[in-house]
């Protein structure tokens, strides 16, 4: 069965402590819905970012914060078992819907050995 | 036991059948260290971000579906490792052995603890 990272976005400065309890309820009610229908492998938020990069000479650097500087980031995100892109975007829409969020769908092309 | 995401990132015209054959055994060793020392929970290789699907909701509140990644920028995530550790430390210690196998910058985050989600998994 392929499978489908579900990420959404939020900005950098979101504040998790604003999110209403509609949202909570409407994300926690997707969640149930994805473990019923047996397409949920995993869902996690994200907190704060380190990154890492090698350097010149093969030291690696680590820094506080996103490696990316956009203003929005992952906050985080499902991977999904679906039998297609399209189931995986129906769940897609629902979780625009329930995060009051953007939502972007990926392809996950491969899970590489050992599994 | 936390769970971290350990993210490589990669530009937007990356083409990964120009990975040799050395980096290719050193990201099979890497994930066989991961599994042996019982910090991989997952791993995963993304499809192009060209290939991304992005859904915004839109004021009328119609969700609009467009092709390509949401974010403009010039790197993406091209595959991550969700792993189990004691604490950052240990994550950050997987993601400098990443960016070594890889050969291209990582993010590591922690997961956020829920513990509405934990009762319903």
């Amino acid at each position: 069965m392929p499978q489908y990272l579900v990420a959404g976005y939020l900005p950098d400065d979101f504040d998790p402590s604003q999110v209403d309890e509609a949202t909570g309820r409407a994300i926690h009610g997707l969640n149930k819905e994805m473990i019923a229908a047996g397409v949920r492998k995993f869902a996690g938020g994200l907190g704060a970012a380190k990154s890492l990069r090698a350097q010149t000479d093969g030291e690696v650097l680590i820094t506080d914060g996103p490696y990316l500087e956009t203003k929005e980031h992952i906050g985080g995100f499902w991977i999904l078992e679906c039998a297609d892109m399209d189931e995986a975007m129906a769940w897609a829409r629902k979780g625009v819907a329930a995060t009051r969020g953007q939502v972007e769908v990926r392809e996950i092309f491969f899970v590489p050995a050992p599994d | 036991m936390p769970q971290y995401l350990v993210a490589i990132q990669h530009p937007e015209n990356y083409d990964p059948s120009l990975e040799g054959e050395a980096m290719i055994r050193d990201i099979g060793a890497l994930n066989e260290e991961m599994n042996a020392a019982g910090a991989r929970f997952f791993a995963g290789g993304l499809e192009s971000a060209s290939h991304a699907k992005s859904l915004r909701k839109q004021p009328d509140g119609h969700v609009s579906i467009t092709d390509g990644p949401y974010l403009e920028a010039k790197e993406h995530i091209g595959g991550f490792w969700i792993l189990e550790c004691a604490d950052m430390d240990e994550a950050l210690a997987w993601g400098r052995k990443a960016v070594v196998a890889c050969r291209v910058p990582v993010e590591v985050r922690a997961f956020l603890e829920n513990p509405a989600e934990q009762k319903i998994t």
